[in-house]
């Protein structure tokens, strides 16, 4: 029963997470700060996933990258593109029609 | 030892080579973060625990799948398996077949030939079977990997997008009145069995007996010279047959017209067998003075043998019509 929630949960959430991604990218992040950002938020990401996700997020051209090596430690700053921004706010506003619809719905059962 | 550099490692070298650089600085600077200023294996441990399995990691770097063959190949790959394995194992049986009748110089006993076909012939489609195997798999994996259209739908035998008008190459069809694939494998296989049992009959039905060197055919049965003075009746029914099995194959199911043709061939073998069988002279001396009471087998042996082959015929041909009816009412 809890193996099976847990499976369930973590559907629900994969989908949310590149969204979760490209909202803390407004501003340009390296790696580890925006686990943070999104811990602060109370949102948990794999590591794992995480890291690949920039990646593939820089490949689509939805962020940019660059490397920054004024202070004692290189890090890899990513920060949204134009294109990704235009994404990132049709993505939000998609979002938020599908919460709103489900959330009726999820009343409706209720009233029931 | 320092496990950072491992486990860097560990993701890295699952990784293309222009991408480990990049990605290794990245992962380092990472995990230097997680770590406090002065830190203990310990918490190198937690942080790596945090990062998760190399290979999972590495695999998330990686466009390719963990899979062999995905869903957007696997049914198509599954079909085609279905479709050329039992094509290339008859392909297989029959060279090994021609090998050996090629080969035969008429000084072995036909059944060890046989024997030694079989034998051989199930050693040869395995072997076939796993090349098959092995071959479409190495091109199905290709494929997944070349294909970079990231949509999971399967595809159709044709390898494009299902749509609705592919059901219309399908013919649907009614379980009773279908025609299974075994149905024909076995029509070919009795074909054959009995036109090599016609045209080597001295060498193949008789009496056997235990020798030294394996079995040996000591009285023959059938009279090969008498019998072989039919051998354009036997030719044609052959031809028959064969066209027959094919068109069932390729119709796939029983209509009234193959019923038609199923009982006129039924029909057209038991007057042929008949007229075979009934040849005076058709059973060797040999075989008449093997034992006693051999020698009138052939006035009660060959009339029954002939009723029952009719029995059969006269079911078969009714079975086709009933199955053909079946379609209809439904």
């Amino acid at each position: 029963m809890g193996t099976l929630l847990n499976s369930l949960t973590t559907e629900l959430r994969r989908g949310t997470l590149t969204l979760a991604v490209l909202s803390q990218l407004r501003t340009p992040q390296y790696g580890y700060s925006l686990v943070q950002l999104l811990e602060n938020s109370s949102i948990t990401i794999d590591q794992s996933t995480l890291y690949p996700l920039l990646r593939r997020l820089e490949k689509q051209g939805l962020v940019t990258s660059s490397w920054d090596t004024s202070e004692g430690r290189p890090r890899k700053y990513y920060v949204l593109s134009e294109f990704g921004l235009e994404i990132f706010t049709q993505l939000k506003e998609e979002w938020l029609k599908n919460s709103r619809e489900l959330y009726e719905l999820l009343k409706g059962e209720e009233d029931e | 030892m320092n496990l950072i550099d491992v486990y860097i490692q560990e993701v890295t070298r699952r990784l293309p080579e222009k991408n480990r650089e990049d990605i290794a600085l990245e992962l380092r600077s990472t995990i230097e973060d997680m770590l406090p200023d002065r830190y203990s294996e310990q918490d190198v441990q937690s942080v790596l625990q945090k990062m998760g399995n190399p290979v999972s990691l590495a695999s998330g770097y990686r466009d390719q799948p963990m899979h062999l063959i995905g869903p957007r190949y696997f049914d198509v790959y599954v079909s085609l398996l279905k479709m050329i394995l039992p094509i290339a194992a008859v392909v297989a049986f029959i060279s090994v077949i021609a090998e050996y009748i090629s080969g035969v110089n008429g000084e072995e006993a036909i059944i060890n030939v046989i024997l030694d076909i079989i034998g051989f012939g199930i050693w040869r489609i395995l072997e076939v079977a796993i090349q098959t195997f092995f071959w479409l798999t190495v091109v199905f994996a290709i494929l997944e990997r070349v294909d970079k259209d990231k949509d999971n739908q399967p595809l159709s035998t044709a390898l494009t997008k299902w749509t609705p008008d592919d059901l219309k190459n399908i013919t649907y069809i009614p379980k009773k009145k279908a025609i299974s694939k075994f149905e024909v494998f076995f029509g070919l296989l009795w074909t054959s069995i009995w036109a090599a049992l016609y045209f080597y009959a001295n060498q193949l039905i008789g009496i056997y007996e235990g020798g030294e060197d394996g079995l040996t055919l000591v009285a023959p049965v059938f009279n090969q010279e008498i019998l072989l003075q039919y051998w354009p009746l036997a030719a044609a029914l052959l031809a028959f047959e064969l066209a027959l099995t094919l068109y069932k194959f390729i119709k796939g199911q029983w209509t009234k017209r193959l019923a038609i043709v199923n009982a006129i061939y039924e029909l057209t073998a038991t007057v042929i067998l008949s007229i075979i069988l009934l040849t005076p002279n058709i059973l060797t001396p040999e075989f008449a003075d093997y034992k006693t009471g051999f020698e009138h087998l052939d006035t009660w042996l060959i009339p029954m043998v002939i009723i029952i082959f009719a029995v059969f015929a006269v079911s078969n041909g009714i079975d086709g019509f009933r199955k053909a009816r079946s379609t209809v009412k439904s």
